[in-house]
């Protein structure tokens, strides 16, 4: 059960410690229910959402939620730390260039996935290193997979206003 | 029977002279994620000029801001939602929330879940119900952003909560409504009073379904945001009167609720409840009830 969400922190050097029996996975997706939660999930498994959601697997992938990054981030290795120019970039879908990076911690290395944070240490989403760290001098050396500006793009036309 | 002349002159019966009003932008900000995170100073840092909201802890009202509070990446990272002044009042009217079963009956898109959660400090249970698929959407990402840890959520009519087989400590029923002028420009133009007897027909039929599931010490918050009194003071004078009901009093924002309506005698415990006219927040009608004796 836990396998892919443990695979998926280990990519950015994080080990992480969840309780398997807190786990509870529906169709394709996980989440971490609190006993109260989990007495009633099973009384009822009409439910569409439950507890913290830890992501889903689509297309045979796994996609991490944002409480999920949240909980690697306190463990990840691989990390870079961005300005304030190029996190507003990132968190609008847009990839990391060098010049944009205060700080790297972990692998450097082409094809490492790593953390991107901004100057707060509050962890925006992640992306994929697409040049050597140490080499590159210039050009987009981050890939954006997900950021959190994801929350606008789901609801982009569609946004439901609190009465 | 519609227009805005005629609801404007069923106002006027009820006390208040109609004037238009665009209620202010306000935000709301969730205690359970800011530890260590100065996040009103951080706005105010960025530009955004913030009025503290006086009679709802930890509510902000946008005066101005170059960006959209909406899109910000502090409201991304889940540290301030963004929610109506008078709707922020519901949720606090409850007492004792922590490690209590609450049932949030109309709970989508989800900013008074994310309220109850934060108050709740992610104790406990939230159990939250809607029947619409794309605000259950929104409902499950706010959940999402605002990394709630104790809420359940069921694509269920409030009118069917017996199906779930549980009883509650506290009920929130924010039930759908007709809506109010200041949040809506065409109100005037759209509503009649057919829609508010319907929509009052159905928040009867939540009321009476939601006492089954209440516990015998429980309490239920009523709130719509509609000036009609039909879907307010008229529907609590029923829920008094036929589901063993009673009012409780409350301290909060807002005018005692009248007791005559159009010529009608409600019972006196109508005035515990709270009519909000349209100021510097929505119109709203909020109340606090429990089971007699």
């Amino acid at each position: 059960m836990l396998k892919p969400i443990e695979d998926f922190a280990r990519l950015f050097g994080a080990e992480l410690s969840l309780d398997g029996s807190s786990v509870v996975r529906k169709a394709n997706k996980f989440f971490m229910l609190n006993p109260s939660l989990k007495i009633l999930a099973e009384k009822s498994g009409e439910w569409l959402f439950a507890g913290t959601y830890l992501g889903k697997i689509d297309g045979g992938r796994f996609h991490p939620s944002f409480p999920l990054l949240f909980m690697i981030a306190e463990q990840a290795q691989n990390r870079v730390v961005v300005d304030d120019k190029a996190a507003w970039l990132f968190v609008c879908g847009r990839d990391i260039f060098k010049e944009g990076i205060l700080e790297v911690k972990g692998s450097r290395r082409k094809g490492a996935y790593t953390l991107v944070f901004n100057r707060y240490g509050e962890c925006l989403g992640f992306g994929v290193i697409a040049k050597d760290l140490e080499k590159a001098r210039d050009g987009v050396v981050v890939k954006n997979i997900l950021d959190v500006g994801d929350f606008l793009r789901r609801e982009r036309g569609e946004r439901i206003s609190e009465t | 029977m519609f227009g805005r002349e005629f609801f404007v002159n069923r106002y006027r019966l009820l006390g208040w002279e109609f004037r238009d009003v665009t209620p202010r932008q306000a935000i709301r900000v969730n205690a359970m994620n800011v530890k260590g995170v100065k996040i009103v100073e951080r706005l105010r840092g960025l530009g955004v000029e913030l009025e503290e909201i006086p009679f709802v802890r930890g509510g902000y009202w946008v005066l101005r801001s170059e960006f959209s509070v909406g899109a910000a990446v502090e409201y991304l990272l889940g540290y301030y939602s963004i929610q109506e002044a008078a709707a922020q009042i519901p949720a606090t009217l409850f007492t004792d929330l922590r490690g209590k079963t609450v049932l949030d009956a109309c709970a989508a898109p989800g900013g008074k879940t994310v309220q109850l959660a934060d108050l709740m400090g992610n104790t406990g249970v939230v159990v939250a119900l809607d029947v619409n698929e794309r605000r259950l959407k929104a409902l499950m990402n706010q959940l999402e952003r605002c990394r709630v840890k104790n809420t359940i959520v069921y694509k269920l009519d409030a009118r069917k909560i017996s199906k779930l087989d549980l009883k509650f400590d506290r009920i929130l029923l924010d039930v759908p409504c007709s809506g109010n002028f200041a949040t809506d420009k065409d109100w005037f133009r759209r509503r009649t009073l057919a829609d508010v007897e319907r929509n009052a027909k159905l928040q009867r039929e939540i009321l009476a379904e939601s006492v089954k599931a209440l516990k015998d010490d429980g309490e239920i918050v009523y709130a719509t945001c509609s000036l009609e009194p039909e879907e307010d003071e008229l529907n609590i004078d029923w829920a008094v009167k036929n589901l063993g009901l009673e009012t409780v009093e409350v301290e909060c924002y807002g005018e005692e609720a009248p007791t005559e309506i159009f010529g009608k005698r409600l019972d006196d415990s109508i005035r515990n409840c709270r009519r909000i006219w349209p100021d510097k927040t929505q119109g709203f009608f909020v109340c606090k009830l429990k089971k007699r004796g």
